[in-house]
């Protein structure tokens, strides 16, 4: 029983006197009820507009979007915009990266609590009240039944996060969207964050879509990954497949590129060359190609398809991948120093 | 496949064509693509043409009347000789709005540019060098705009006669806070980028930090402020020439004095009220749709 | 000039006054960089790296302390020696778009510092921007473009060029790479590496990544609430981390590798960090802290002690964290 399925998901931005921007470009993937997804990639890849997509958040104007977005089997696209307005906030939610302006400064962390418990599950004044302080408690927040009459700029920026959270769990919804939720954070409080939803996912059995550009991130909250490079998934697999055998240039590329607390030092970084922007139209080959160092002629001609590998089983979209277990990823130390 | 070689050709393959220049260059290619903005050009365009060449333009002069053809009921409406017909005074009304762009150009220029520069100039000691300077100037500033600019400007131009030079100098004096506070406050925000502290930490004398980059980079609120101001200034003009507190001399056709002129007339000759009202509202939305552009191209936020 | 034998005695106690009582950014801190080596500065937002890095090259004003650059006493320089000083010591910004003019175009950017300090001007000034341009991996075609066209990781590389225009000594880099992407990071990182082997450069490097910190430094200085708490040549700190802010720190930090993240037992912090307006009696981490004792912990400050060579300490119980003898609180999510 798939939960959430994306099925052949096209974004495109256009603006007046512009070229028009394909900021996702076929995107498929299933989210199982319960399970966690990652979606990676870096700035630009089309991840968070995915992610608005699936909510239908994106502007009416402007933005055109392709393909459908089955909930529990029924298309987010071609629902009202009643119904789609009634079904989030109750069955999806979704917490974004900066807890500042995501909440409203002018109302109290309370009010903006108990307004969705009063639109989505009917409670009223005390009744409300009590249940918005205990998921304040769940999430973590000290002295909950007082913080409720605290504003937003009366909280740390961890603080903050975690009342979103409790707001998005407030309907105890079946599908939560995370877009970056630990990226304005230090290291500590996103500890803190990502164990909370680990936790909470854990205990209410809702399905998580984890949106980052952190692989260390990924590697311990997610069940299955897709890695996105310039609007399309470019290779998906669960999270022990992805890093243990990564077949793709740009998923080696980014593993190889980043500094890992535990690899020894003076083993140095092999970067990705060029940078993000950097990109060939899919519809002259593979978008990677022109910071690719396996590319081959192919790469450049036709866009390859996302093919589902045949040793290691998951699906990579490339014409030369690295064979499993090839391309010499920074090695760990595997120390069990880490505490 | 070395990083300077592989930058070399992202370089290359970069950009195609799609940014050139500097931000300023990039704003004014906003500009072009923007119709309000060519339709406010425009209108300012057609404002400059006709007062610059008024003696060529104008087909009779707007000083010699003919006063037989007037009566209090009668004022002769257009006619292929007037196409806007003749004023209370006998004179041709086109000939008079023709030369009416002058007093307005001319008044809405020289007491802009004389309010901003002397604004601006306060607002740089004050935003540039801080603190007991910055908060001796700006008291200064605040008092002014406190003071309500029209009754300031008439004022000014009781005091010191009414003449065109009066009313300039009355404008320009309202002017001058505007200018002031406003060249301050993004002079404050830039003073504390980054690249000022880069700057610092290269060892740029402060002095140059200060003109060389705060200052330029503080100016485009200045120029979208201008554009606007200069709209208000033709409106504060022909609203102190209404009131008679313009040009001594009654017969130099200002806007706002024609309107007043007709309003005895107003029954038999409403003409004479449309035409001098039109062409301020033309000549003032043509500032106004400009300015507005011009914030929306200089301003990246405001792009959608 | 003494070769090896110099060093940058960097000594200093640092109160920024704002008129609502004092904020300690930096709260006496001692710090030693070696020449041709690279220090690193790690902490969370607020605990006052940037502060310190700025104090350094005295783009803040310390309010007491000295700042020792090759004997040279920083702190109390007049502003000329001052600014001819600067010449020998240059800073990286974070975000490099907006720690360079959007006006001027990139020849100019990197001629201005030669000009500043009459190093050269003219045809030699521009001949040596195209040089500094190829140093950092750019091609000479982009002295004539401005900022806004390049891409994060190009605008750093300018960035960089700047710094090096002057052939300084030492390099303050505040979070050089924490704006870039993540397949950018390690460009800059790698360059950063390549040009204090070609130039002899020393580096303050300060961020909040402790992976990217180990990889490029030496030594490592942990900051929290203003005070170093724990110093160590890098390799010791990652192996034998005795702070427990450290300890927590590092187990804080995610490793991309699910083997590795299975298996690592995790030590969560209670709450946020305090104010560094007001900050906490005793020791400032005692209120966050997993290993605290009933004793000394509130209410004796703990002094930066040497446990080992180069490495240093600022907890009471540093020693019987290190033996075991002292287990972390279970720390489920605060309450």
């Amino acid at each position: 029983m798939v939960l959430l399925s994306v099925e052949d998901l096209h974004v495109t931005f256009s603006h007046r006197g512009r070229r028009e921007l394909r900021a996702v470009d076929g995107v498929s993937f299933q989210v199982e009820p319960g399970a966690t997804v990652g979606l990676v990639g870096e700035s630009g890849c089309g991840k968070s507009v995915t992610s608005l997509a699936i909510m239908g958040l994106l502007p009416p104007r402007g933005a055109h979007v392709k393909g459908a977005v089955r909930f529990d089997g029924e298309d987010l696209l071609q629902l009202p915009p009643a119904q789609l307005r009634a079904l989030r906030g109750r069955e999806l939610a979704m917490v974004f990266q900066d807890p500042q302006t995501s909440l409203n400064p002018v109302l109290t962390i309370g009010r903006q609590v108990t307004e969705v418990l009063e639109r989505h599950r009917g409670l009223r004044g005390d009744e409300a009240k009590r249940e918005a302080a205990a998921l304040l408690d769940r999430v973590g927040i000290p002295d909950a039944g007082r913080r409720l009459k605290d504003y937003p700029h009366q909280l740390s920026g961890g603080m903050r996060q975690r009342v979103m959270i409790a707001i998005a769990l407030a309907c105890k919804p079946r599908l939560l969207i995370a877009d970056e939720p630990t990226t304005a954070l230090d290291v500590t409080i996103q500890a803190q964050i990502l164990e909370l939803l680990k936790e909470l996912v854990a205990d209410t059995g809702t399905a998580l879509v984890m949106i980052t550009h952190d692989l260390g991130v990924v590697a311990g909250l997610c069940d299955e990954v897709h890695v996105m490079y310039s609007g399309r998934i470019v290779e998906s697999a669960d999270r022990r497949g992805l890093f243990g055998a990564p077949r793709h240039p740009y998923t080696t590329g980014l593993l190889a590129s980043v500094p890992r607390l535990d690899s020894p030092r003076g083993v140095p970084l092999r970067p990705i060359p060029g940078s993000p922007r950097d990109t060939l139209a899919w519809a002259e080959g593979c978008a990677f190609a022109p910071r690719c160092t396996r590319r081959v002629e192919a790469c450049t001609t036709t866009a390859p398809d996302l093919v589902v590998d045949a040793v290691t089983r998951h699906p990579v979209r490339c014409y030369n991948p690295w064979p499993p277990g090839g391309e010499p990823v920074a090695t760990s130390e595997r120390k069990k120093r880490l505490t | 496949m070395s990083i300077a070689e592989s930058e070399a050709r992202l370089l290359s393959t970069e950009h195609t064509g799609d940014i050139a220049g500097s931000r300023m260059r990039e704003a004014f290619r906003q500009l072009r693509r923007n119709p309000v903005a060519i339709l406010g050009a425009a209108l300012i365009t057609l404002f400059v043409v006709v007062a610059v060449f008024a003696p060529w333009l104008a087909p009779h002069s707007p000083t010699a009347g003919d006063l037989s053809q007037i009566t209090l009921s009668h004022v002769p409406g257009p006619s292929a000789e007037h196409p806007l017909g003749l004023d209370t005074q006998g004179r041709d009304e086109l000939s008079r709005i023709i030369y009416g762009a002058r007093a307005s150009l001319l008044i809405g220029v020289v007491s802009l540019s004389l309010g901003a520069l002397v604004g601006m100039l306060i607002g740089a000691l004050a935003g540039g060098l801080g603190g007991w300077v910055d908060s001796l100037l700006m008291r200064l500033m605040d008092i002014m705009l406190a003071v309500p600019g029209l009754l300031f400007a008439i004022a000014v131009a009781a005091v010191l006669q009414p003449s065109l030079r009066s009313v300039m100098i009355a404008i320009a004096v309202v002017n001058v806070p505007v200018f002031a506070r406003l060249l301050r406050a993004s002079m404050i925000g830039q003073r504390h980028s980054d690249y000022v502290l880069a700057a610092r930490s290269i060892g740029v004398r402060r002095w140059r930090i200060i003109v060389g980059h705060v200052l330029p980079n503080s100016l485009a609120p200045v120029i979208v402020q201008g554009t606007l101001s200069l709209a208000t200034a033709i409106i504060d003009a022909a609203g102190l020439a209404f009131l008679g507190l313009g040009s001594a001399d009654p017969s130099v056709p200002e806007w706002g004095r024609m309107l007043a002129d007709t309003q005895q007339y107003l029954q038999s000759a409403p003409q004479l009220a449309l035409f001098p009202g039109l062409a301020i509202v033309v000549s003032v939305l043509g500032f106004n749709l400009l300015g507005d552009a011009l914030r929306e191209a200089l301003d990246p936020k405001l792009r959608r | 000039m003494r070769g090896l034998e110099v060093h940058f005695p960097i000594r200093k106690g640092v109160l920024l006054e704002r008129p609502v009582g004092a904020v300690r950014a930096v709260d006496g801190v001692d710090l030693d960089v070696e020449r041709g080596t690279t220090f690193g500065l790690v902490g969370e937002s607020g605990c006052g790296k940037s502060t310190l890095g700025r104090a350094i090259l005295r783009l803040v004003e310390p309010t007491a302390g000295t700042v020792r650059f090759d004997g040279i006493d920083v702190a109390s320089l007049r502003p000329e020696p001052l600014r001819r000083l600067r010449a020998r010591m240059q800073m990286v910004f974070q975000d490099p778009l907006s720690s360079l003019d959007p006006r001027q175009n990139v020849e100019s950017i990197l001629v201005e510092p030669l000009r500043t300090h009459r190093v050269a001007t003219g045809k030699d000034a521009r001949r040596r921007a195209r040089e500094l341009l190829d140093v950092v991996g750019l091609p000479a075609a982009a002295a004539a473009r401005y900022p806004h066209e390049f891409s994060g990781g190009q605008r750093q590389r300018i960035g960089i060029a700047r710094a090096l225009a002057l052939n300084p000594e030492l390099i303050v880099a505040d979070e050089p790479v924490s704006a870039l992407d993540v397949s950018i990071q390690a460009q800059v990182v790698n360059l950063l590496e390549e040009l204090q082997k070609e130039f002899g450069l020393t580096y303050l490097v300060i961020a909040h990544d402790l992976a990217v910190v180990r990889h490029i430094s030496e030594t490592i200085g942990v900051m929290y609430l203003g005070r170093i708490v724990e110093q160590a040549p890098s390799d010791e700190l990652y192996a034998t981390p005795r702070h427990p802010y450290t300890i927590a720190l590092m187990s804080a930090v995610p490793i991309p590798d699910p083997e590795v993240e299975d298996r690592r037992e995790r030590i969560l912090l209670r709450g946020d960090l305090p104010s560094p307006a007001n900050p906490p009696s005793g020791c400032r981490f005692h209120t966050r802290c997993p290993f605290r004792q009933p004793t000394r912990c509130h209410d004796e400050d703990p002094a930066l002690r040497e446990l080992g060579p180069g490495h240093a300490v600022a907890c009471h119980w540093a020693e019987q964290v290190a033996t075991g003898e002292i287990r972390p609180h279970p720390t489920a999510v605060p309450s």
